[in-house]
């Protein structure tokens, strides 16, 4: 122990970081949000370029519907939503994976006429590798207790906003109307629930020792894309 | 004085909520509410075949014809429609009602193959072709109880299966496809003749046409064929035409056939425990896996060792089958479902499920049904969802790009297809909504 070394005397030891920000996660949303520290910020436009799915569980409300989607905004109209069932829902899923199944293929830039696409799409590793909508790879109802739903979202290169559009969308077809209540991110990339810090946690011991722990994931997932 | 009202500002919380409140309720639909039956069309246009007059004749004077509907189409019909059919150039369309008009015809006469249609400018001739489905008058005894099972088309005739009065051939019979006698010479357009086959060993519960042959299936298990024989299609052991329905023996003799399928030159029977029969055309390595020959004129028993199958389809040059796990198998020659390098093959091979939707995510889908084009596939998923792969003719895949599929690729329907019925260059669905 150092007179040299003591904070006090040598001044904070981070006076400027350099952080940079991973995919977009809007006010209203809450969950995993990727930052780069420092050198780190290279990895995250590599990160940016494998274009990994990312994990949601949006909740719902069935019988409301608002101009911005989501249950704080202005209200444009109600309706009756008893006649909705879990196989019904089930059966628009099915459908909007369908759908999005098919623009996954159609964006990803591949000829459809070659030995190679008919070879990925067995083994399902055909997506966009450039600028593409959002795409929607999975869907997934976890619950339905009428009015409330919850559903859990695999998708890329989409917006929360896109998210919340989408759970309007499912209420009109399904004939009645529904808003979002709840967008939280469990996934991105490699990034878990698990791997991330709560706000209690965010000090400089804990940052370290999450830094450390993904260090190995995230090289061996860049190695795997490139 | 100044009125007592106040000035309106933003409004807070409280009023919101009450507001909101007070909102009415909209009801679109009830508890009880039945989804609807409709039919999908798409294909070549010109034939008039998808049943859509504005598309051969549009109603506009500015407007151009519409040579190709690459997407599925809405075609508003009358009854529900229980089954459908396409032939070359033309369709059928069949409902399970009790009324009087039971059968809807559309695209090509000329060999009468939609019967009668009688032409409103001139009352003693017949339209060559139909643009919008028309009824087809059938000679029933009790129309008003007779119900039509099914419909099934070849290549310029028709046979329409009823549950009491046997089944109704009409068209071109200059093989005997139609179940009568040949005449020389017969102009078989505007012709008012339809015949009715009813001498089978018992009820007759499944019509099949090929390209110039016809197939019955009765409910004993046995299947009788009649028509052009030159490639063995109609498996009676010889290479003539046969114009009266005859059994079929061969490797079929004694056995519970369940299912007939055929719309080329070969034919296939699936038995009730699960093993297939084939005869026919045998070009393109139908049949290669028992013998060498081109042609097999006697049902051969196909030893696959698959599984068991619950239904096959055959095209014009490649077989597909179902199996009981919902594995399906394709061989033959074309664009067979297995990339651009899979060009024929003798032996049925798998196509992956994962092509069809299935995953770890959703582990539980299957394929329900197959069904076959003259060179195109269709598969049928029990979540209601349709697949096509194989020559694009003329936009007849429905996918809505005009190039061939290697791969079986989702065709977008706005419902869930519970049938599926594929011609040369046109196909029909019959679609439950949401």
């Amino acid at each position: 122990p150092v007179l040299a070394d003591h904070p006090l005397v040598r001044g904070p030891r981070f006076r400027r970081l350099k952080i940079g920000a991973g995919h977009r996660l809007d006010a209203k949303s809450s969950g995993v949000f990727v930052l780069g520290i420092g050198h780190g910020n290279k990895l995250l436009t590599d990160l940016y370029n494998c274009h990994l799915t990312k994990v949601y569980t949006v909740g719902g409300l069935f019988g409301k519907a608002t101009d911005d989607f989501s249950d704080t905004g202005k209200l444009v109209e109600k309706t009756t939503f008893d006649h909705i069932t879990r196989e019904k829902l089930e059966r628009i899923l099915a459908v909007i994976q369908g759908t999005n199944h098919k623009a996954l293929l159609m964006h990803s830039n591949i000829d459809m006429k070659t030995q190679e696409a008919y070879e990925l799409a067995v083994k399902g590793l055909i997506r966009p590798m450039g600028k593409s909508p959002p795409i929607i790879t999975a869907i997934r109802c976890l619950q339905l207790v009428l009015p409330e739903f919850q559903l859990e979202i695999h998708c890329l290169h989409e917006t929360q906003q896109y998210l919340r559009k989408m759970v309007h969308e499912i209420g009109l077809e399904l004939k009645s109307s529904a808003v979002c209540t709840q967008v939280r991110r469990i996934r991105d990339g490699v990034f878990t629930l698990d791997d991330a810090l709560l706000r209690t946690q965010w000090n400089l011991q804990s940052i370290q020792n999450a830094i450390w722990d993904c260090q190995l994931k995230v090289k061996r997932e860049l190695e795997k894309t490139l | 004085r100044r009125g007592l009202a106040k000035p309106a500002g933003p409004r807070s919380v409280r009023q919101l909520r009450e507001a909101e409140e007070a909102a009415p309720v909209f009801q679109y639909v009830g508890k009880a509410a039945k989804r609807k039956d409709r039919v999908f069309v798409w294909g070549f246009c010109y034939s008039g075949a998808l049943g859509v007059p504005s598309f051969v004749k549009p109603d506009v004077g500015w407007k151009k014809p519409r040579r190709i509907q690459p997407t599925p189409y809405r075609l508003e019909t009358e009854e529900k429609i229980s089954s459908a059919a396409c032939g070359y150039g033309f369709t059928l369309l069949s409902s399970n009602t009790m009324d009087i008009t039971k059968v809807w015809g559309m695209g090509l006469n000329k060999d009468s193959q939609l019967g009668f249609q009688r032409s409103i400018r001139d009352r003693t001739k017949g339209y060559e072709y139909v643009l919008e489905p028309s009824p087809i008058p059938l000679p029933l005894e009790k129309p008003q109880q007779t119900r039509v099972l099914q419909v099934s088309c070849g290549r310029a005739h028709s046979l329409i299966l009823t549950d009491s009065e046997g089944v109704f051939t009409m068209g071109n019979n200059s093989y005997g496809q139609c179940g009568r006698k040949v005449v020389e010479d017969e102009t078989y357009s505007e012709s008012h003749l339809i015949h009715q086959l009813k001498e089978f060993d018992s009820r007759v519960v499944q019509v099949v046409c090929g390209q110039d042959h016809s197939l019955f299936r009765t409910k004993k298990g046995a299947v009788y064929a009649c028509g052009w024989g030159a490639d063995g299609q109609t498996g009676l052991g010889h290479y003539n035409i046969t114009s009266v329905p005859t059994k079929l023996r061969g490797d079929i003799a004694g056995v519970n056939i369940i299912q007939v399928s055929s719309y080329g030159d070969c034919c296939l029977a699936v038995s009730d425990e699960g093993d297939v029969f084939g005869w026919g055309n045998s070009e393109y390595l139908q049949l290669a896996s028992v013998t060498e020959t081109t042609q097999v004129n006697v049902p051969r028993h196909l030893p696959f060792k698959i599984g068991k199958i619950k239904e096959a389809a055959c095209g014009g040059t490649g077989n597909i089958v179902l199996t009981e796990e919902g594995n399906v198998f394709v061989w033959g020659y074309g664009i067979l479902g297995k990339g651009p390098n899979l060009t024929e093959t003798a032996v049925p091979e798998m196509i992956p499920p994962s092509l069809f939707g299935w995953s770890d995510f959703n582990p539980d889908i299957r394929v329900a049904h197959v069904r076959c084009g003259l060179s195109q596939f269709a598969a049928l998923t029990n979540r209601g969802e349709l697949f096509v792969w194989g020559k694009n003719l003329r936009g007849c895949l429905g996918t809505g790009r005009m190039e061939d599929h290697y791969f079986p690729w989702r065709v977008t329907v706005p419902g869930e297809v519970v049938d599926v019925a594929c011609g040369v260059d046109h196909m029909v669905s019959m679609v439950k909504s949401f």
